[in-house]
């Protein structure tokens, strides 16, 4: 597994509050979800990924960088979105794109030319030389990674890149992140509150709170399944197959239409296929409960 | 969906180091400035003096040469004195040191003007806008962020004050086709080019300080002309009251009760060259100059163009008691140049400080 960041035992501090609690972890390239409340540290680590913020103690890496002493390298590697309306003023949309690439050291020419590419890429080439004051604010979230990935990095942050858009801006963004780090081998970090969103780009997550790593992984195997629970969805009223279930040792929840059944120990789902037929019952589908990505955020949150 | 018709293409093109990376800052800001019509009015406004210093540097060579080019507009120099007019190599560098000296006084006046269009708005522009995570995002230090900025006012400064000197230069030389104005005047050159950045290094780190303070740009650009305008007025006050009061002091050393009002109109001659005598021993430490901030940029001019010494030199083509008369209205203040060597190097303290607590890194934004 190639790692694309790693701390360990990092704390910062600001004055009492304390944002990052020997936070430690490794995560490996790829889409990166980064999920946490309100204060649970998420805007620190990235701060700390990028080298913008001392730490009080602890190590780090970026991209094989260290973040104590290599800040203005990694920063060169990273493309980074920031959460907040961020204009670089009295510029238009190219102006403003190249000059985030001259800022991180391309050429001019090369900037402005890389400018017109990623403009197109992210769907503001009618918009370019229209004053970035003048866009919406979908718009400026796509000016705002247009101008994160000029310079090719290896690695996008992308910090609450949804918030406040309609609909459909949105699902440019999250159609753009997704193509960045499925199709062109950008790895992502993706911070945000909307699971959905997070689920829709990311194969990995990293949940905060308090500071703390609460848990990680990839998301399919997060989502594990749960051993003997099995959801059921019949044609008919579920009710008097319930009953039937039941009565054969099974412990039923029944959730709207869907049953959701724990077989008995050694049972497997042919029991219900069996009853099933016994009972003249068309079933919908059956498949083994799987947690969803709620689930695992809220049941990280939980622990102690 | 239509915006991936165009694709992602990698780029693997050449960054530039670290070192340069303020350039990028400076570029860009320039670029916007000049795309201000006020800022490229005042900027060929603060060329019409240049023209005026290259016209008196060539006249003055045509003059050392004798040349037949000057015969037309020779009467027009009848303001200097014959001694001058009959021997201008040996009065050249007081001539060249004064039009340098009057150049750079009114580029002066006019740096602050093209401040006050530029630089409230540098720092306020990205405090008001949220832009400082866009620089401090990427590989930038704060370092470079204010070298980036300073480098515009530097830029711009260096258009009206710098390049005008050189080239002038270059024009009076080749007027005048003589070599030695190069052994005699090349410190001008140098002294005018120190200035220059001595300005732009002490106003545009100040106006920076201002532009970090607020993000309206309207109250950096109030708070600058109070800099500029009230602190002169305030020293301008001070100077007429000591004036005033040196005048009572000559009537009271010629025994006479001081008249109610003008003290200087009403006085006989020997009490007037008595005031002048006290007025010029007083300008040697009169501290009330030190107050407004262009007179103590003035001073500076002064002391590295030797325009005082200039005067002076001057001073003796006139009978001695006019002498005193003649520096009294020509010649700046005498007072020790390192005065206000440290208190513009107090404010580029002060500057520096305001600028290390306002302007921090993403360690203090939202």
């Amino acid at each position: 597994m190639q790692t694309l960041f790693q701390l360990d035992d990092i704390t910062k501090s600001y004055g009492a509050v304390t944002a990052l609690n020997q936070l430690t972890l490794t995560v490996p390239i790829g889409a990166v979800g980064l999920l946490g409340p309100n204060g649970s540290g998420k805007t620190t680590m990235i701060r700390t990924l990028l080298g913008l913020i001392p730490v009080n103690q602890g190590t780090g890496q970026v991209l094989g960088l260290d973040i104590a002493t290599e800040q203005l390298e990694i920063r060169r590697r990273i493309g980074f979105a920031p959460e907040e309306e961020c204009l670089f003023p009295q510029v238009d949309g190219v102006g403003f794109v190249t000059y985030a690439g001259e800022l991180v050291g391309m050429s001019h020419k090369d900037a402005l030319q890389r400018s017109h590419e990623v403009l197109d890429y992210v769907g503001l080439g009618e918009a370019r030389y229209r004053k970035v004051e003048s866009y919406s604010t979908g718009m400026k979230q796509r000016l705002k990674l247009a101008s994160a990935i000029v310079h090719d990095p290896k690695l996008l942050i992308l910090d609450e890149p949804t918030n406040g858009m309609d609909p459909a801006g949105r699902d440019d963004i999250l159609e753009l992140a997704r193509d960045l780090s499925h199709n062109k081998g950008m790895s992502l970090l993706f911070s945000s509150h909307l699971l959905p969103d997070v689920e829709a780009v990311c194969e990995h997550i990293v949940v905060l709170g308090a500071g703390k790593l609460l848990t990680q992984g990839r998301i399919e195997e997060l989502k594990q399944a749960h051993g003997q629970w099995y959801d059921v969805r019949l044609k008919a009223d579920p009710s008097m197959f319930a009953d039937r279930l039941r009565s054969l040792g099974c412990t039923i929840d029944l959730r709207d239409d869907v049953l959701r059944v724990k077989l008995p120990e050694n049972e497997s789902q042919q029991m219900i296929w069996k009853l099933a037929a016994q009972q003249r019952e068309q079933i919908r589908y059956l498949r083994p409960q799987r947690s969803t990505l709620e689930e695992v955020f809220l049941h990280a949150l939980e622990k102690p | 969906m239509p915006i991936f018709d165009q694709g992602y293409q990698h780029w693997n093109g050449e960054m530039r180091g670290l070192t340069w990376r303020w350039l990028a800052i400076t570029q860009h800001g320039v670029r916007a400035g000049l795309q201000n019509r006020y800022v490229r009015m005042l900027l060929l406004a603060a060329w019409s003096p240049a023209l005026a210093l290259a016209a008196m540097l060539s006249i003055w060579g045509l003059l050392e040469r004798k040349s037949d080019l000057i015969k037309p507009i020779i009467q027009s120099l009848a303001f200097l004195s014959r001694q001058m007019i009959a021997s201008p190599k040996d009065y050249r560098l007081q001539v060249w040191t004064l039009s340098y000296d009057y150049f750079l006084l009114i580029e002066l006046r006019l740096s602050m003007l093209l401040i006050l269009l530029i630089g409230p708005n540098l720092i306020s522009q990205d405090v008001r806008l949220n832009a400082l995570p866009l620089y401090f995002s990427r590989p930038l230090r704060r370092l470079d962020y204010f070298l980036g900025k300073l480098g515009i006012i530097t830029t711009f400064l260096a258009m009206v004050i710098v390049a005008p000197c050189i080239i002038a230069y270059v024009l009076g030389l080749l007027c005048s086709l003589d070599i030695t104005i190069v052994r005699d005047t090349w410190r001008l050159l140098v002294s005018s080019v120190a200035y220059g950045l001595i300005v732009s290094i002490s106003a545009g780190l100040l106006v920076l300080a201002l532009s970090s303070l607020s993000r309206n740009s309207r109250y950096i650009a109030l708070f600058w002309l109070g800099i500029w305008i009230v602190s002169g007025l305030t020293a301008a006050s001070l100077e007429e009251a000591y004036s005033k009061q040196i005048a009572r002091e000559s009537y009271r050393a010629a025994e006479m009760e001081p008249p109610q009002h003008h003290l200087i109109r009403l006085m006989g001659s020997s009490q007037v060259n008595d005031f002048e005598q006290r007025m010029l021993e007083a300008q040697a430490h009169d501290w009330r100059p030190l107050i407004s901030y262009i007179d103590n940029l003035s001073r500076l001019r002064q002391a590295l163009l030797g325009s005082n010494q200039a005067w002076e030199s001057l001073a003796k083509l006139h009978p001695i008691p006019d002498r005193s008369r003649f520096l009294l209205m020509f010649r700046g203040p005498s007072y020790p140049w390192y005065w206000s060597a440290f208190v513009l190097l107090g404010l580029f303290g002060l500057s520096a400080c305001v600028l290390h607590f306002q302007v921090k890194s993403l360690d203090r934004l939202k």
